[in-house]
């Protein structure tokens, strides 16, 4: 017993050994060890608020023309996403007051409760543009494959954990993960959601990779993603117009290629200084997903280069951050998850960019802090909370 | 602690993780955004002003301010052609769903007002994509001011009306082919109208709007820049619409009396400059209506009893034949008014002088040609000089005298008087001449080319070139680039442009020049004249009459023409009339000095006084052939009869009083010299009507004994009325039938029958 209690020496961090038990053990051990917690990151906390309330004004600025002409009141989307980001905001705190054993304890159920609502997506979902991808809760919508993506981070996580020394091995190190991701992205393509099912195959790998699986299975895997991609590219009736309007979005202006063009359009009037905030010319109905998807074009077109590379750099700034706590975590979970968030949210950045500027063929991906919606901004703020949680437990911050 | 140590290791990040985050760190952190970076870099900066102005292109709506035309003057600074703002009017379809207004309401409210049918324009309403659907064009404000209101009673937002700008021609069919149109753009297609696009157009205005793609001006982004359109440039012509109306009305009458089949052509010029009084194609249309045939065309094309396409390709045809200008396009055969270039080309080079006798025997024989070349007169003229071949106008004469100049000298002159070039005139659309080639017309051998071209045949030139020849013949020698636009004048009133008269060369001397006008004034005023159907009384008129065949015509159609200028002694202006394929059922013969010499007579009869050229009479009353007759109310019986009688006319009095209460004819008019004046003493004049009696074809002593007998009187115009029964009445000013007064005045044109000036050839 004297292994349970054998504390760390000072210099060195977290050293409370799980031995040979399972999840429950540990966490009684740690909860009886009374991890000390402290202050939370200050730095990463600070540029998430600034990040949001630059994500904030784009938002209004970006939507007030379609929301003028569409309701009669430019503020009305502003209104509605500055609720959301104080409330966000409010989860955020809330979150990080939560030790990180909670997430732990519950990432299985969260797992096996977003499959559930997976399942249920293409029987109540609604009905979008040709696909079933949001639940509607009456205020706002929201989209499973949102909670999908923590429920990933979450539980790969605590397999990593458990699996630990295993991991090089197929059977605990591949096997398990692949059949999770597999049934999720199976789901996701019922929908059909592509952008969602890439984003979880990427998460999904990139957690494998963190937590020690053979590189050699990865090199299996991309060899079957490859094979996987090409099949479903030549399914999707709507992405080989997409690739077209990719390769040469101006020929396909009128057809699939209008909101690339559109977006364009924006990125490329904006020039080095942009036309100034609130001045762009694109968001006055030409743009469409002007204040979601699209909200970066509105950005390049107002703030030009100066000022998305500003915000960029805003945003690499705080993953660089996100994986600097990871590195500093006390313990292998709390790594794990900080790795996977700050993973997350920079898929979701890269990708988001990189459609608006016609760097990947064009898939809806939204921009973490700035594109406008309700339910997907708190999973975004809960997400930042976690982190936050964890790093509470760094001492040398 | 070894082994808690070893322990820490299983929960702790392991080195494994820490490298492996540390690699995602650098991809997801660095990496990523420096790719993101450089995208943004390529987009934003390298690719910046493609992108910029693609996305302008589609944020800025333009709406187009017509400028206004510029007006086209005549030389006297009368309107010829302006324009006018009118309105067209557009529906929206986009708008009408967007603002969920009732399309059939609109299509039965527009179709009432504007007159166009009710399906059209709901078929207008189906392109759900359109902002713009045109329903009318250029309508009168009035109308459009009752589409404003129905827009305004209903508050439709779908209806829009523009502002236009209509093209008015206030002397409609006035030198149709010269001023030309304007299509439904604005722009000038034929005439002046096209060739001065660019002055006359004018710099359309615009308003430059960025709008929201609904076409709505952005919000809290307003931007918007007016840009004045510019009125375009005035032309003044050297066209006189007096000048011109003289000779559209004889052509035209001309087309009436000898059944012109295949319309007409004639032109007026100043000799001195080169510029172009009047020019006109006959029948021509109204510019007001120029997709509308003229009646000659209409009737030809219903002849033709075409349908579908075939009708659509006729019709095309029959509009593209009426548009065209044929005095400077289309090309013909001279025929004898060609001789004018012939003999001053000889008398210039001194091969001929005016006592040079020539002898025509009927028929010449020319090396290389089989069999003699006949004179038109077959017959032959005998012993002539000079002046009475060209009188004469002797075929046999003029092929010795282009023999005798030579085949190269002829072609020098030829190409020196510009037959050979275009003329260089401010018009669209020059014909090209048609001449032998050197080879065959310089073959020494062969002489049968310079024979025949001699006297005018076997080469096609325009009327424009021969008339600009002829001029140079006239004012001393002086080729002129003849022009139609003398100054192109500012909206706000500042010349621009004025246009000098050109000399493109001097072909000839101007003692050869003041020698040719002596001798074609003798054409016209000696007796024996092939032209002296064109003389007018008082002036001095010189020219040449012209008969050819219609080359390329297999029939036996005629191209009559005469070409004359005046005063012989100071040349101010030359005709030239060209009348196509006159018909033989006309009772005239065709010829030259028949038809085309009393209209060009007549021309100049009115122009000539109309420019200030004032008449000169012999002294002799008893030559002239009408005087006018002074009013003689008031006076005692004595006294007025002796001052007619002084004037040679005969007096007959009615009534017994002293005093002269009325006149027969009334005073101030001019009749014939000699005719008895009815003064009445007690009782004014009878008013009775009685009945014109035909007079044509007959002598002018039996035309006035036939008027006298029906209590009307006679003067006369044409040819000088004397004892000769080959000068016969050709036209009368009143029409045979019709009921005037007792004691009116007809006046009768003159001709001269004699058969020997009926040249065939």
């Amino acid at each position: 017993m004297a292994d349970f209690y054998s504390f760390p020496n000072k210099g060195s961090q977290g050293i409370l050994d799980t031995g040979e038990y399972g999840v429950k053990d540990i966490e009684q051990v740690r909860e009886r060890a009374e991890v000390k917690r402290g202050q939370m990151d200050l730095p990463f906390f600070a540029m998430t608020l600034v990040i949001l309330t630059i994500g904030l004004i784009m938002v209004f600025s970006a939507s007030f023309a379609r929301a003028y002409y569409e309701s009669g009141n430019p503020a009305y989307v502003f209104v509605r996403q500055f609720i959301f980001s104080v409330s966000g905001v409010a989860i955020m705190l809330i979150a990080s007051r939560i030790k990180p054993t909670f997430f732990r304890r519950y990432s299985f159920w969260l797992l096996v409760f977003s499959i559930g609502l997976l399942v249920l997506v293409p029987i109540i979902g609604e009905e979008s543009g040709g696909a079933k991808r949001w639940i509607d809760l009456k205020i706002t919508g929201f989209q499973p494959s949102e909670i999908a993506k923590l429920a990933v981070v979450l539980s790969f996580a605590s397999m990593i954990c458990i699996y630990k020394d295993k991991m090089k091995t197929f059977r605990y190190g591949v096997l398990p993960f692949v059949l999770i991701i597999g049934i999720i992205v199976g789901l996701l393509i019922l929908e059909p959601h592509l952008s969602a099912s890439v984003i979880i195959i990427a998460l999904g790998g990139i957690m494998m990779f963190v937590g020690g699986t053979r590189l050699r299975w990865f090199a299996i895997v991309a060899i079957f993603v490859a094979l996987a991609a090409v099949v479903l590219l030549s399914n999707f009736d709507y992405a080989s117009g997409r690739i077209a309007a990719w390769r040469d979005p101006l020929s396909q202006k009128l057809t699939g290629g209008w909101q690339i063009v559109q977006s364009l359009y924006a990125v490329g009037s904006g020039g080095l200084l942009g036309l100034g905030l609130g001045q762009g010319r694109q968001k006055h109905l030409y743009l469409p997903e002007e204040h979601n998807d699209f909200i970066f074009a509105v950005v390049c077109e107002e703030l030009g280069f100066i000022g998305a590379a500003l915000i960029l750099i805003l945003f690499a700034i705080l993953i660089l951050r996100g994986f600097w706590l990871a590195l500093r975590a006390r313990d292998r979970f709390g790594s794990l998850v900080i790795t996977g968030l700050t993973s997350l949210l920079a898929l979701q950045v890269f990708l988001n960019v990189a459609v608006v500027t016609n760097l990947i063929p064009c898939t809806g991906i939204s921009l973490p802090f700035f594109s406008s919606g309700g339910t997907a901004l708190w999973l975004q703020m809960l997400e930042m909370g976690i982190i936050l949680s964890i790093s509470r437990e760094i001492k040398d911050k | 602690m070894d082994v808690a140590g070893k322990k820490t290791n299983k929960l702790k990040p392991n080195r494994q993780i820490i490298r492996r985050t540390l690699f995602l760190m650098i991809v997801c952190g660095i990496l990523s955004f420096v790719v993101l970076l450089f995208q943004l870099y390529k987009i934003q900066i390298l690719e910046h002003s493609k992108w910029e102005s693609e996305a302008i292109e589609q944020q800025v709506r333009e709406t187009v301010i017509n400028a206004s035309r510029g007006t086209i003057y005549d030389t006297n600074m009368k309107i010829l052609a302006m324009s006018a703002t009118v309105d067209t009017v557009f529906i929206s379809p986009i708008e009408m769903l967007k603002y969920e207004e009732d399309p059939s309401l609109i299509a039965s409210g527009l179709s009432e007002i504007l007159g166009v049918s009710y399906e059209s324009i709901m078929e207008k309403w189906e392109d759900t994509k359109s902002w713009y659907k045109t329903v009318a064009v250029k309508i009168e404000q009035e109308v459009s001011d009752k589409v404003r209101e129905f827009k305004n009673e209903h508050k439709l937002k779908s209806v829009h009306i523009v502002e236009d700008t209509k093209r008015y021609y206030p002397y409609s069919s006035l030198a149709s082919q010269v001023i030309g149109f304007v299509g439904i753009d604005n722009k000038g297609l034929e005439g002046v109208e096209a060739v001065y696009e660019k002055y006359l157009r004018g710099l359309n205005g615009r308003i430059v709007r960025a709008t929201s793609s609904e076409g709505t001006d952005m919000l809290f982004n307003k931007y918007e820049d007016y840009f004045d359109a510019v009125e375009g440039n005035a032309l003044v012509l050297t066209l006189d619409t007096t000048i011109q109306y003289y000779l559209e009305k004889h052509i035209e009458q001309a087309i009436n009396d000898y059944m012109v089949q295949n319309g007409a052509v004639g032109i007026v010029m100043d000799v001195n400059t080169g510029a172009v009084l009047a020019m006109c194609t006959l029948p021509d249309y109204d510019l007001n209506n120029y997709l509308e045939l003229n009646d000659a065309a209409k009737v030809e094309l219903e002849e033709q009893g075409l349908e579908g396409d075939a009708y659509n390709a006729a019709l095309t045809e029959a509009l593209q034949n009426q548009w065209r200008n044929r005095s400077i396009s289309d090309t013909y055969e001279p025929g004898s008014t060609f001789k004018i270039i012939t003999l001053a080309s000889c008398l210039e080079e001194g091969v001929v002088n005016p006592d040079t006798d020539f002898y025509c025997k009927g028929s010449i024989d020319v090396k290389g040609r089989k069999g003699p070349l006949h004179c038109w007169r077959h017959a032959g003229h005998g012993s002539q000089n000079l002046v009475s071949a060209t009188q004469h106008s002797c075929n046999v004469a003029f092929t010795t005298m282009g023999l005798m100049l030579g085949a190269d000298k002829f072609y020098e002159y030829v190409r020196s008087f510009g037959f050979m070039d275009s003329t260089g005139i401010d018009l669209n659309g020059e014909g090209k001449s048609i001449w032998w080639p050197d080879s065959q017309f310089k073959n020494p051998d062969n002489l049968s080319s310079l024979a025949v071209a001699s006297f005018g045949q076997t080469f096609n030139i325009t009327p424009l070139q021969l008339i600009s020849a002829v001029s140079a013949v006239a004012n001393g020698g002086y080729l002129m680039e003849p022009y139609v636009v003398k100054q192109i004048v500012s909206p706000e009133g500042e010349i621009l442009l004025s246009r000098e008269p050109r000399v493109i060369r001097q072909v000839i001397s101007e003692e050869t020049s003041a020698r040719v006008c002596e001798i074609l004034e003798s054409v016209v005023g000696s007796k024996e004249g092939t032209g002296k159907n064109a003389y007018v009384e008082g002036y001095r008129i010189a020219g040449k009459t012209g008969t050819s065949e219609d080359v390329g015509q297999m029939t036996d159609e005629y191209i009559v023409s005469f070409v004359g200028f005046a005063p012989a002694d100071d040349p101010k202006i030359a005709v030239l009339v060209l009348l196509d394929n006159p018909s033989p059922d006309s009772g005239i013969p065709i010829s030259g000095g028949f038809m085309a010499a009393p209209v060009v007579g007549n021309i100049f009869s009115d122009v000539l006084p109309y420019m200030g050229v004032e008449p000169v009479y012999s002294e002799d009353n008893s030559k002239k052939a009408d005087i006018t007759l002074p009013g003689v109310k008031n006076m005692s019986v004595e006294e007025a009869k002796e001052k007619l009688k002084a004037l040679g006319f005969k007096v007959q009095i009615e009534g017994g009083g002293d005093t002269v209460i009325d006149q027969i004819p009334i005073a101030n008019v001019n009749v014939a010299a000699g005719s008895t004046i009815i003064l009445y003493t007690e009782t004014g004049r009878p008013t009775n009507l009685v009945t014109v009696p035909d007079l044509f074809d007959m002598s002018y002593s039996k035309a006035r004994e036939t008027l006298e007998q029906a209590g009307l009187y006679i003067r006369s115009s044409g040819v000088i009325p004397s004892g000769s029964n080959t000068i016969v009445v050709a036209r009368q000013s009143i029409e045979k039938g019709n009921e005037v007064s007792i004691g009116s005045v007809i006046e009768v044109t003159l001709i001269d029958r004699d058969q020997s000036i009926i040249e065939t050839a």
